[in-house]
């Protein structure tokens, strides 16, 4: 078993980690609650947003914060694309269509991804934050300030997105939305601006997690767009609604997967816990709520 | 109104979905010198097919040594081949995340610049590929492709997962002997079968032999969780447990989500005194040596160690200094940089000249690719007479002694139940964005019982030692 001097590290490293699928299931919960969308595109755009970023610092002389500005822009305009061409048209579609739809985003971006930026030759690219290079020690590791960024940002954007919701019209008419989005439109509610607003959003999250994921998991096309599934557990578990439970649920899922590193046994099973705890969580949540009804019901 | 509004909407949209998709083309096309850039002249999807033209399709490179003279690669200078066509086959992978097409694209190059010197005994050489995407029906299936319909004489390239697992039995009953540059365990422990590179398990040997030279209280010993890991390991625990150093062997999932908690595992059960040694492709090796860096790990161990894919100037240049002889890498290959002898010469002027389609430019793919050619064009032309599957099989199984400067020793086929005759090898380490070569070439131990199986079968070739300058 690990000593508890092994386990302090390992939550350090599984909280930043945490950090940024908290940012990015934040991303997916509003885009979810405005749209009813579950975009399963988010880790792809963010993915292809970093291989840009890549592009311009090495082979066109920009700096790493105005080609991160790109990525971000990036991520905010093919979400918001795809959300303008194809968001109207599934409007009224069952949410697993929704959901499938983005899948077909995704693939696009995988194969342009692999055609401009391919693996052959033993090609391995790299983007590190500026922010690397700052450190500070704890225990007997270094932890750089992108990983207490990381952190940070997952809780100020959970807490200012709640805040936004809450407190500004056009926060209140994404809530609107998402509880009738034909009453909201009969109200007067601007749908459309308000879903675009919600499709940004969610494309600047993907672009600020995409960056912050290549410098803190790999540049690489294929593993930043299947971590959107670490994502996806975290807004299972909050059940599509709740950011705050959201954020908690991506931290738990970032410090219990990093925490089971030095268990041999389980190491490699490691993977599993998004999954795993998404389904405990939905089990209680369930098992609740059946208890709930059949107190009512008495 | 709401017509003309949608209309002006769309339109809008329209021109933001083009803007969007021309910055990306922009970024992505920023520098079409670029090593990484797509090969112009591959072709991907399932199963595809392609055909060399093999005609001298000539094209820049951003590799040096253009400027060396390619004819002597073939018989008779400038003089282009017209006979009738020596079809040659080869299988490959290449999905997304493992792209080994510079192979058999070097490959191509090579034999374009036969055929357009002559030929072999007047014969163009055109080269059948199939790629795929470690579908085990698929890889079965191009092999009877290329045997039935393409009517090949001759497998050579196989830079691939899985290949030799799925099509030895096939090669068996045909009489074929492939020439490869594979991945999986029958690549070097079946009759039909030899490789020109070392192999993962041989080449971990080396990257463990390497650290246990340096007197070492452990190895742990990591690679990616796949088939086939346990045949691999066998090789590094047996050369630790015959120097008494006590081993862990560890797997890691790929495509790696947590590298930090990894290479913070790694070095925790290594200890001060101990050794990390990497079996991973180099964006993944990549991954886990930069997570130690920034978590400053580097040195809280004797060493790290690579097997042969971190070998590229890729890795050392993305690492940075912090890593200047700290990392050791087994080489099977001898370093371009370090090496510019006739044949090395010749080596980048055939890229130069006709590897436009090759996107790695110089490095152990393209070498590879390059020594596959030129070992079974020399063995096409001691045939005489017709160019058949027994006659081929018979001239690829006779191969011997040949020498060159990109191996450490002679390259072998031969009749044996197992081929590994790449044996010997190279540590190189990064230094300052280049790797360099940090030991000459060293024996693999026969403490690895399949090394030493091999050597009792087919004697043990002298090191040479490749010149360098």
């Amino acid at each position: 078993m690990p000593s508890t001097t092994d386990l302090e590290q390992f939550l350090i490293t599984g909280l930043s980690l945490g950090g940024v699928y908290a940012l990015s299931g934040v991303g997916m919960v509003v885009l979810y609650r405005a749209t009813g969308v579950l975009n399963l595109s988010f880790g792809a755009v963010g993915a292809m947003g970093a291989l840009i970023a890549w592009q311009l610092i090495n082979h066109s002389g920009f700096g790493f914060w105005p080609a991160a500005l790109v990525s971000v822009l990036f991520g905010g305009a093919i979400t918001l694309a795809y959300g303008m061409v194809f968001g109207p048209a599934l409007a009224h579609r069952d949410p697993l269509v929704k959901a499938t739809a983005t899948l077909g985003l995704t693939l696009i971006l995988l194969g342009v991804m692999d055609l401009l930026w391919p693996s052959s030759g033993g090609a391995s690219r790299s983007l590190t934050i500026p922010t690397d290079n700052n450190t500070f020690q704890v225990g007997q590791i270094s932890v750089t300030y992108t990983n207490v960024i990381a952190l940070a940002l997952g809780l100020v954007i959970t807490v200012a997105t709640a805040a936004f919701l809450r407190f500004t019209k056009l926060g209140t008419a994404m809530r609107a939305i998402a509880n009738d989005r034909d009453i909201s439109a009969a109200l007067g509610v601007p749908v459309r601006r308000v879903t675009a607003a919600a499709w940004f959003g969610c494309g600047v999250l993907a672009g600020i997690a995409g960056v912050l994921l290549a410098d803190l998991v790999a540049l690489d096309a294929t593993s930043l767009t299947f971590l959107v599934i670490f994502t996806l557990a975290a807004t299972l578990i909050a059940r599509l609604r709740s950011i705050v439970i959201t954020f908690v649920a991506a931290l738990v899922i970032g410090v219990v997967d990093a925490e089971l590193t030095p268990v041999q046994s389980l190491s490699n099973y490691r993977d599993m816990t998004p999954f795993v705890l998404a389904a405990i969580a939905l089990l209680v949540l369930n098992r609740r709520r059946v208890i709930t009804v059949g107190r009512q019901g008495v | 109104m709401r017509g003309m509004h949608h209309h002006a909407l769309r339109v809008r949209l329209g021109v933001a979905l083009a803007v969007v998709i021309g910055a990306v083309l922009l970024a992505a096309c920023g520098s079409s010198n670029s090593s990484t850039s797509a090969p112009p002249g591959s072709s991907g999807g399932s199963a595809s097919s392609s055909t060399s033209t093999a005609s001298g399709s000539s094209g820049s490179s951003s590799s040096s040594g253009g400027s060396t003279d390619t004819s002597s690669c073939g018989p008779k200078a400038g003089q282009a081949a017209t006979g009738t066509p020596i079809n040659i086959g080869t299988i490959d992978t290449k999905q997304p995340g493992t792209d080994f097409s510079d192979g058999p694209n070097m490959i191509n190059a090579y034999f374009a610049c036969v055929n357009a010197n002559g030929g072999v005994n007047g014969h163009p050489l055109k080269l059948f590929v199939q790629y795929d995407q470690t579908q085990p029906a698929q890889i079965a299936a191009a092999a009877k492709q290329l045997i039935q319909t393409d009517h090949v004489v001759g497998i050579v390239g196989v830079f691939d997962l899985l290949e030799c697992t799925i099509d030895q039995s096939y090669w068996d009953q045909l009489g074929i002997y492939e020439m490869g540059a594979g991945i999986a365990p029958e690549c070097w422990s079946t009759p039909h079968s030899a490789a020109v590179n070392m192999g993962p398990r041989y080449s971990s040997d080396g990257a463990v032999q390497y650290g246990l030279s340096q007197h070492v209280s452990k190895i742990v010993f990591v690679q990616s969780n796949v088939p086939g890991t346990g045949y691999i390991a066998a090789g590094p625990k047996a050369l630790a447990d015959a120097m008494h150093v006590p081993i862990t062997e560890l797997t890691a999932n790929v495509p790696i989500n947590d590298a930090n908690s990894l290479a913070l595992n790694l070095v925790n059960n290594a200890g001060s005194n101990g050794w990390v040694v990497l079996n991973f492709t180099p964006p993944e090796a990549l991954v886990i040596l930069q997570a130690a860096q920034k978590l400053g790990l580097e040195d809280r161990v004797k060493g790290w160690g690579c097997s042969t894919p971190c070998n590229t100037d890729f890795l050392a240049k993305a690492l940075g200094p912090k890593w200047n002889h700290k990392l050791f890498v087994n080489a099977e290959l001898t370093d371009a940089d370090d090496h510019n002898g006739p044949e090395m010469q010749l080596y980048k002027a055939i890229l130069a000249k006709y590897g436009s389609a090759v996107a790695g430019g110089i490095g152990s793919f393209s070498q590879m690719g390059f020594l596959l050619a030129k070992f079974s064009v020399g063995a096409l032309d001691t045939i005489k007479g017709p160019y058949t599957i027994q006659s081929v099989n018979t001239a690829f199984k006779n191969i011997k002694n040949q020498q060159t400067e990109m191996l450490c020793q002679p390259w072998v086929y031969g009749p044996y139940p197992l081929h590994i005759p790449n044996n010997s090898d190279f540590t190189t380490t990064p230094d300052n964005g280049k790797m360099v070569t940090a030991q000459g070439c060293t024996p693999i131990s026969n403490a690895d019982p399949q090394i030493a199986a091999y050597r009792k079968a087919a004697g043990e070739a002298p090191s040479t030692n490749p010149p360098t300058g």
